[in-house]
């Protein structure tokens, strides 16, 4: 036993190393944002909101997340209807290249965005609908319908078929039994989807990049100030934008997957 | 949109409608057939497409020439230099991709072998959850750990400890840094999942059997995880191949490495499509970028297929 334990103990440090690997930028983005420091380091300065008030007088962030919240929920949005619908399809349905639809669906998160920016640059310019937010959330939400498919799915295939089976039964037409009995089932899977589509478009640089223009979301505007110089008003954004992620993590985890597994429990009893 | 109603037999057609047989079929579909269609399939045509055409006085001009890459394929090794940007950027994600795997798989293990059953699950969601944090933004606040004057050679001198200073900003080992750091959670999720499948009787067999625990590793747990290596590995270098980020972060553009200060060439790419605006040529560098990419993941489709057959066997 001696000899596990030190297994063991090698094993617990190495995971020591990794959270300090994988946290270390985020605490020092958070510390930051409430110190007087104008360049991160020792010593400590103290403690000042100052940073958080520049964000809001300078405007360019704000503006940016303006932006950036204009497009990111019009994006899940679509991509989560589209999902929902392709989802539906592929979970009742069997129909000639299936397996092809799926994988053609899958097909955008595995490109690179830099590929795919590129490919909507020459796309648009040609339908002179470059350099918009419009143009930001019609190839946002390509990118993004995958994933929300990809929950919704999940909860789909879940479901009993034969309570669809019973409301045809006893009279729904199948567009009342989708609307009745289907959406409700799918809907937590609907919730998740989309939290999990907002999240990937909010934080997406490459694409926006390449097709904003001067219309900039928040991932390209904070990178525009960060080529200049380092400024530690992106420290107290970072910080806000990290608290918003963890609150929708906080949330998928805690409200979703509850859901999810507990539904899995009750299934069998069919 | 019923098969049965094109087939000749009117007995056929009486058949009774299955559920498989609705409006809503074609109706649930649509909406992802159209939008993949249309911003999916016809960017990806236009880019190749794009690759052949032709710049007159700023102009892009459809036709459908190999000007632009003759063009690159001259600049190979002067100029643009693109071709020393290509192995720039090989080099730096195959490098990569086996620090990223070799970290992640260790994460895996301990996860799986040394963090008791019930907080595995709460280990795994806090190894996961910076990836949902801003990726320019974890970048930045590498740039502000890791430059000169940064946190990290200021706690050092601090503390006294000068000679443990380092200067690694705006080379490629802090790009690779960027990329590890956004590659770890996936990578882990991937790992976790291999090894968490392996089943613990051939382990203890295996140790019953008089196994020692390296030779376990060796013999057991490595061949079986060598799937799961595969998969995380193509899908490292892919992610490194594509990225702009962190190259131009943390790898300051012509970052350095023992190949001297070139870009990586996605990171070229961006710049040379931001200072000239030439979308022919950038098409056709793009094109050029996914039949690597397209290489390498036939590559890693081949060695994956032969782990599987290894296992099987």
């Amino acid at each position: 036993m001696e000899e596990r334990n030190h297994w063991i103990f090698a094993g617990r440090a190495w995971m020591a190393v990794a959270f300090v690997f994988l946290y270390l930028p985020l605490a020092v983005l958070i510390l930051f944002s409430f110190q007087k420091n104008r360049f991160p380091g020792l010593p400590l300065k103290g403690f000042t909101w100052s940073w958080y008030e520049k964000l809001f007088d300078d405007g360019i962030l704000t503006v940016a997340l303006q932006n950036s919240m204009l497009v990111t929920p019009a994006a899940a949005t679509v991509a989560t209807v589209i999902g929902f619908f392709a989802a539906y399809a592929m979970n009742r349905f069997v129909f000639r290249g299936q397996a092809l639809a799926l994988a053609v669906m899958v097909m955008p998160i595995l490109i690179p965005t830099l590929i795919l920016g590129v490919a909507f640059l020459g796309l648009l310019s040609r339908l002179n609908l470059s350099g918009t937010l419009f143009s930001i959330f019609l190839a946002h939400v390509l990118l993004i319908t995958a994933p929300a498919m990809a929950v919704i799915q999940l909860r789909l295939s879940q479901m009993p078929k034969s309570i669809e089976e019973a409301a045809w039964d006893l009279g729904a037409s199948e567009l009342q039994a989708l609307y009745k009995v289907v959406l409700p089932w799918a809907w937590p899977g609907i919730f998740g989807g989309w939290l999990l589509a907002f999240t990937f478009s909010f934080d997406e640089f490459v694409i926006a990049w390449f097709v904003s223009g001067f219309d900039q979301t928040l991932p390209v505007a904070i990178y525009s100030i960060l080529v200049a110089a380092i400024d530690p008003s992106l420290n107290a954004i970072g910080s806000i934008v990290f608290l918003l992620s963890g609150l929708i993590l906080v949330a998928i985890e805690l409200v979703l997957m509850r859901v999810l597994l507990r539904a899995k429990a009750e299934t069998p009893a069919e | 949109m019923s098969v049965l109603s094109r087939t000749p037999f009117p007995a056929a057609k009486q058949r009774l409608r299955t559920p498989n047989d609705s409006p809503l079929k074609l109706f649930c579909l649509l909406p992802a057939a159209f939008w993949y269609g249309v911003f999916f399939l016809l960017p990806l045509i236009f880019l190749l497409w794009i690759g052949f055409w032709r710049v007159e006085n700023y102009v892009n001009v459809p036709d459908f020439t190999a000007l632009n890459y003759i063009e690159i394929g001259e600049n190979l090794f002067a100029r643009a230099r693109y071709g020393l940007a290509l192995l720039q950027s090989l080099y730096v994600a195959l490098t990569n991709m086996v620090f990223a795997v070799g970290f992640a798989y260790l994460i895996a293990l301990a996860l799986v072998y040394a963090v008791p059953e019930r907080w595995q699950r709460l280990a795994l969601l806090l190894t996961i959850a910076p990836f949902w944090s801003s990726y320019v933004l974890r970048l930045y606040a590498w740039q502000t750990i890791l430059s000169k004057s940064g946190l990290l050679n200021a706690t050092l001198g601090y503390l006294g400890m000068d000679a443990l200073k380092v200067d690694i900003i705006y080379t490629q080992i802090a790009t690779r840094i960027g990329l590890i750091h956004f590659l770890a959670p996936i990578l882990v999720v991937i790992m976790y999942v291999t090894v968490r499948n392996i089943d613990r009787t051939l382990i203890e067999a295996a140790r019953e059997l008089g196994a020692s625990r390296w030779q376990v590793f060796r013999k057991v747990i490595l061949p079986l995880s060598s799937f799961g290596l595969a998969l995380s590995g193509s899908f490292a270098v892919i992610i490194a191949l594509g990225d702009t980020l962190s190259p131009s972060l943390l790898g300051g553009g012509a970052g350095s490495s023992w190949l001297g200060n070139i870009p990586v060439f996605s990171g070229m790419l961006i710049a040379d499509y931001a200072s000239s605006t030439n979308l022919p040529r950038t098409s056709a560098l793009a094109t050029i970028l996914v039949l690597v990419m397209v290489g390498m993941l036939l590559l890693g489709y081949r060695l994956a297929e032969r782990a599987r057959r290894n296992i099987s066997e």
